[in-house]
């Protein structure tokens, strides 16, 4: 019992209510990672590369929240990078028949959160496996992205409020981060702060209780698929709009991206634990890795392979930091 | 005396209901419907499409099979065991390098192929290490590997294919060779394969070790298995059989793809779920997958046959596979009282 305590009291200590049991390392790594980057590379501190990053950053981070939000409740959806491109193809289409942003954006918003919709409908009504159904789902969007264009999406409209959505700045700022900053927020203080995060929570770490204290477990899911869905569609505008045309191709492996950075950030894949800051690390880290092998002109191919090492390592590393606390 | 061991058996099942009798029933009559599904599909497309009920086109959709019958076995297996291996797709273009590579070399198929085993047997044992022993998330290490493995491949061919030179007869009549001028062999070798480790799966001590891991790990440390050792010789085993579908996938494109096998694994685990074994571990069958690739393999060489384009095929798959998997569930929800 004395053990415990013992073994409890020391990490409330140090960690505080920031920094959970994988963030710590996570943080480590971020910063040898920054600071070895930064003496083989001094341009790395630029001011442009640090928003280069961080534009980076964004369409990863819109998404990951969502699904961390998702994996929290046990659940994950691997049809993001399909939904990613087909929103795209159709938010451009929209933009270009009625030169409105706002009927672009909804229709994206639409479209993505309908397949959320969709797949919080099949795995809680129907009980498929959120891993097999939206298996499915992505087969099903990347078959469908193909039938409605078989090549890309241009930009006819020429909005200047549609470009600025990719490539605008306030201030120093890229519009994206702004977007993502605002998504990670809500999201943050949802899942902190109110009752329905905690009970987003309490579904993953055990669904039954929490249906026989009288919650509603199906409709949470639901709601973190839907969530999901959603920043799917503001990313898909933000990549097209990068990319100035709507790409069936885009979004290749993007949902494994996303994945990992979640992952990375020390959400459990079983649910009922994990935190977006966690998440926030993750796709940092993800990033400056990616960035840093442009930086100092390595082969990019390696942006495949690095990652792998981080995922499997930082994983490894939490492992061996839990049983050293529970000794 | 055997005869009265069978009626002591019957008795038994019909007087107390003991458990895994009535799971027993269960599988069996999951892989009825199976069955029942297969052979709906192909009356379906017997009637609607020309040349779909020929020896001809039925043999090569067997062929087709081959892949994803092998790779679906290891796949199984895993799962059974109670874990996942993603990493199959881009093991399928990974090990295809130092096969086709030592070929081009030594103009040998059994170094060609020992390679790629080698190679094949590498990964089956970082796997199973990093997920049995170091007890991280095997959905974490084989999507690390997968990253890792296409990446390395990438990086290696510099994103070209490397064609197959030496052009050995042996190696070309995998893909075009045919037994008694019939069966593929890679669909023979698929089926010897599948025959092979059903027996170990449903007969053999080790096969009952994966069931009974991955159905309670718990129970199975406190029966005396070692739960360690099994997952790392699943994961082994899911390389090996994934490594055979890389050598077949090699023979058929004749070189080494750096995009080999790209989606592969969603395709495999895919038919896998289909055929009824449970991702929560120690549910299912062999037969059940391979019964679920081959209803998804006709399923797309039909709707081809109808003139459909590939989209098509890929959506009514994937509303298929959800189609499919909420039935079953449905089923056993009913079975089991709600």
């Amino acid at each position: 019992m004395s053990e415990l305590t013992h073994a409890s009291a020391p990490k409330r200590f140090i960690g505080g209510q920031l920094l959970g049991s994988s963030q710590l390392v996570l943080c480590i790594i971020l910063a040898v990672l920054c600071i070895a980057i930064s003496i083989a590379a001094p341009q790395f501190y630029s001011e442009a590369n640090i928003i280069a990053i961080l534009r980076q950053c964004a369409l990863v981070l819109i998404v990951a929240s969502g699904m961390t939000m998702l994996i929290i409740t046990a659940e994950v959806d691997l049809s993001v990078g399909a939904s990613l491109a087909f929103v795209g193809c159709i938010g451009m289409a929209v933009l270009n028949s009625t030169h409105s942003l706002a009927l672009g954006m909804l229709t994206a918003l639409a479209f993505a959160g309908g397949v959320g919709l969709f797949n919080g409908l099949v795995v809680t009504r129907l009980r498929v496996n959120s891993l097999i159904a939206t298996i499915g789902t992505m087969m099903m969007l990347q078959g469908g992205v193909y039938l409605f264009t078989r090549e890309a999406v241009q930009n006819h409209n020429q909005l200047a409020s549609f470009t600025d959505l990719g490539a605008g700045y306030v201030g120093p700022v890229p519009v994206p981060v702004i977007l993502a900053a605002l998504i990670f927020v809500v999201a943050y203080v949802t899942l902190r702060f109110t009752t329905l995060g905690r009970y987003l929570y309490a579904v993953g770490a055990n669904e039954k209780a929490v249906r026989l204290s009288g919650v509603r477990s199906e409709r949470l899911k639901l709601f973190a698929f839907v969530v999901t869905g959603l920043c799917v569609g503001v990313a898909g505008m933000i990549l097209s709009s990068l990319m100035n045309a709507g790409q069936p191709t885009a979004g290749r492996g993007f949902e494994l991206t996303v994945i990992a950075a979640v992952i990375l950030g020390g959400t459990s894949l079983l649910g009922g634990r994990g935190s977006l800051f966690g998440t926030l690390l993750g796709v940092l880290v993800l990033k400056v890795i990616d960035n840093g092998i442009i930086i100092l002109g390595w082969n990019q191919d390696l942006q495949m392979v690095v990652p792998g090492v981080v995922i499997i390592l930082a994983t490894y590393l939490d492992i061996i930091r839990n049983r050293a606390n529970v000794r | 005396m055997r005869r009265s061991d069978k009626t002591m058996s019957l008795a038994n099942t019909a007087s107390v209901k003991t458990e895994p009798s009535v799971l027993a029933r269960l599988f069996a009559r999951q892989e009825l419907a199976l069955l029942v599904c297969l052979l709906l599909v192909l009356v379906f497309f017997s009637v609607t499409v020309e040349n779909f009920f020929s020896v001809r086109n039925m043999t090569n959709v067997l062929g087709q099979a081959s892949l994803a019958l092998t790779a679906g076995i290891g796949c199984a297996i895993v799962f059974i065991s109670g874990e996942v291996d993603i990493s199959i797709g881009s093991l399928l273009a990974t090990i295809a390098l130092p096969l086709i590579i030592i070929m081009n070399d030594t103009n040998s198929l059994l170094l060609g192929v020992s390679a790629a085993l080698l190679f094949g047997l590498i990964i089956g044992v970082v796997n199973g290490y990093l997920t049995a022993y170091a007890g991280i998330n095997s959905l974490i290490v084989t999507l690390g590997t997968m990253f890792i493995m296409r990446g390395g491949v990438y990086l290696y061919t510099g994103q070209r294919a490397i064609p197959d030179n030496a052009s050995l007869d042996s190696f070309i009549a995998l893909s075009d060779g045919r037994l008694f001028n019939i069966i593929p062999y890679s669909a023979v070798i698929a089926i010897v394969l599948l025959v092979a480790f059903g027996y170990m799966m449903q007969h053999r001590p080790f096969g009952r070790q994966i069931y009974a891991v991955g159905g309670n790990q718990e129970v199975a440390r406190l029966a005396g298995y070692d739960v360690r050792r099994v997952k790392f010789i699943c994961f082994i085993i899911s390389s090996l059989l994934a490594t055979v579908a890389g050598i077949i996938l090699a023979a058929r494109v004749g070189s080494a793809q750096h995009t080999a096998g790209l989606n592969f694994e969603f395709q495999v685990v895919a038919a896998t779920v289909l055929g009824g074994v449970s991702l929560a571990g120690g549910i299912g069958s062999l037969t059940g997958m391979a019964l679920g690739v081959l209803i998804l393999q006709f399923l797309s060489n039909g709707l081809r046959g109808l003139g459909l384009p590939t989209e098509w095929q890929l959506v009514i798959t994937g509303m298929i596979i959800i189609a499919a998997v909420a039935f079953d569930e449905a089923k056993r929800r009913r079975a089991n009282g709600g």
